[in-house]
């Protein structure tokens, strides 16, 4: 009994009781879920135009990320390095569909998918090399990126948000409402999803799927940059980053591979489940559900609905 | 039915492996003419037309279009020459609409940036405006207005093969490739699909070259037919002639081998 009542009505005896808290967990939930969302975002983008899972979007993220701040520790005023590193995302763009997909056109997919681990170590090895392993701090005052935070007062007490989580929300929310009505109402949009249909039509009209290729990793490389210097901002631009980028994956079983707004309501409900979880009902396992709660609820999605909230269902006729 | 040569393939041989697909097959098409290649199954016919819009480049021959000789071209640079196609088991884009499938073709004549394109704004949304208005002529033409917003995939056979041709239809293409155009259709459809390939001809301009099984269907429609048999040319002319022809009747009929 004393079981039952301390999962179903302690917490919410809690939560009733001082909603500045459970306010203050919410958002802290939605920050972190917004930038699930966009790491997803990063696979989605890839996934619908080439079918292909990347593995190496975490990495890619830490790339961009260390790109830049490598480039500002080297002397490089921040704006520049900013524009540089959207530069060598391009330039990284180029390479991929060069060297990797175009001599690996018409593989299976999981040729491909294996392809993508290859670039993984590729980038950690290069950004090694280049820029050293030793964690970085984000240079977020010089990108004029705010800090501080902002009290908010709410019946029963205050919720204090950062000004630097607000930015990376309003960042994200930009970023995925573009992209949303990018692929839906545009030429360019309506050829990637071609592509991703079939390649054979694809090219039968007219598309040429190099160039789509191009523009869908240099979008994904984007967002990735965006992604991690937001991340990097939270804690430190290092190689352990990418663990972050693996909670991506419950996020994308949740919104469907293929939905660019599956990805964001995805990763809302797992970052504000986990932290809900882990504040109210963690206590109670001894804390650090927060690290596994995600994978848990993608696999009872799976169980019921494994095209995901948005995902494509697959019609096959026979 | 004589007008200048739009087409001419030129001794062409294609291989894959050791298995030759095509030997030293040569014919031409006329601009605005119907010219059916026909055949036994395995003839080569497919493949000839992947060769045509360059998804296989040929060991051996040359491909004249419009007066230029090629040597490799590109599925997508021939569609930006004007040759769109349809493909035997249907090639559609499964989980877009049918007005976003036919769109598609019309991604070569729309040409705004990318970055007008990311606003949705100004020039770029004239651009989709005017497109869209002529995929609604054609969605009109091919009588599927019901089903303009589902997805294809969920069609029935024989309306994904109107999609298929809608969509070509889309890029305003001046020679027009249908692979069987009317394979596993009932009467009633055939008829449909045949009305639309003789308007497609007649009132919109396309020189076509058609691949079909379907003999009624072929001598009605043609100007000119040819015929491959194990990937050689054994008969070129108007209907009447090649259906009276010996060797091709030996091959569909399968005497004396």
């Amino acid at each position: 009994m004393d079981l039952l009542r301390a999962i179903f009505i302690d917490p919410f005896a809690q939560m009733i009781g001082s909603p500045d808290l459970l306010a203050q967990t919410i958002w802290e939930g939605f920050v972190g879920g917004v930038l699930y969302a966009l790491i997803a975002l990063g696979f989605v983008l890839i996934f619908k135009a080439s079918g292909v899972f990347n593995f190496a979007q975490g990495i890619m993220m830490v790339f961009a990320a260390l790109t830049l701040v490598g480039l500002h520790e080297k002397g490089v005023p921040a704006w520049v390095a900013l524009i540089l590193t959207i530069a060598v995302m391009y330039a990284l763009a180029v390479g991929i569909e060069r060297l990797v997909l175009r001599p690996l056109v018409n593989q299976p997919d999981i040729i491909l998918f294996m392809a993508t681990f290859g670039i993984t170590y590729f980038l950690i090895g290069l950004g090694e090399l280049v820029f050293g392993g030793n964690p970085k701090s984000m240079i977020t005052k010089e990108l004029f990126l705010p800090g501080g935070s902002i009290d908010l007062h709410i019946p029963g007490g205050r919720v204090q948000l950062q000004k630097l989580d607000i930015a990376a929300a309003a960042v994200a929310l930009i970023m995925v409402a573009g992209l949303a009505l990018f692929f839906q109402k545009t030429r360019i949009g309506r050829a990637l999803r071609a592509v991703a249909d079939d390649h054979q039509a694809a090219l039968s009209v007219g598309i040429s799927l190099n160039q789509i290729w191009v523009i869908v990793w240099f979008t994904a490389g984007v967002v990735a940059l965006a992604t991690g210097i937001f991340w990097g901002a939270r804690s430190d631009v290092s190689f352990a980053l990418q663990v972050v980028a693996l909670k991506a994956l419950p996020v994308l079983i949740l919104g469907g591979l293929t939905s660019v707004p599956g990805a964001i309501v995805g990763g809302l409900i797992i970052g504000i489940g986990e932290k809900l979880g882990e504040f109210y009902w963690g206590p109670l396992l001894g804390g650090g559900i927060e690290s596994w709660l995600a994978y848990i609820i993608a696999l009872a999605f799976l169980l019921f609905r494994p095209q995901g909230l948005f995902g494509e269902k697959i019609i096959e006729r026979i | 039915m004589s007008g200048e040569i739009l087409l001419s393939v030129d001794d062409v041989s294609l291989s894959f492996g050791g298995v030759r697909a095509i030997a030293d097959v040569s014919f031409d098409i006329r601009k605005g003419e119907v010219r059916a290649i026909i055949g036994p199954n395995g003839a080569g016919k497919t493949s000839m037309l992947n060769v045509v819009n360059g998804f296989y480049h040929p060991q051996k021959g040359e491909i004249t279009y419009r007066g230029r000789t090629r040597a490799r071209m590109k599925p997508h640079e021939a569609a930006e020459q004007g040759i769109a196609r349809t493909f035997q088991n249907v090639a559609l884009f499964k989980g877009m609409t049918t007005l976003d499938n036919i769109m598609t073709g019309r991604s070569l004549r729309m040409k705004r940036n990318i970055f007008w394109q990311a606003l949705r704004h100004g020039p770029a949304l004239d651009e989709e405006i005017k497109h869209r208005r002529v995929c609604e002529e054609i969605i009109d033409f091919l009588q599927i207005e019901h089903i303009r917003k589902t997805p294809v995939g969920a069609l029935p056979y024989g309306l994904q093969k109107r999609v298929e041709l809608g969509r070509a239809l889309a890029m305003e293409p001046e020679l027009l490739l249908l692979d069987e155009p009317m394979a596993g259709m009932n009467l009633e459809e055939k008829e449909d699909m045949s009305r639309f390939i003789v308007e497609a001809n007649r009132l919109r301009g396309a020189t076509i070259a058609l691949i079909e099984h379907d003999m009624g269907v072929v001598m009605d429609l043609s100007d000119r037919v040819v015929v491959l048999e194990y990937g050689r040319k054994i008969a070129d002319g108007v209907p009447d002639m090649v259906k009276s022809d010996q060797k091709v009747i030996d091959a569909y009929l399968g005497a004396g081998r």
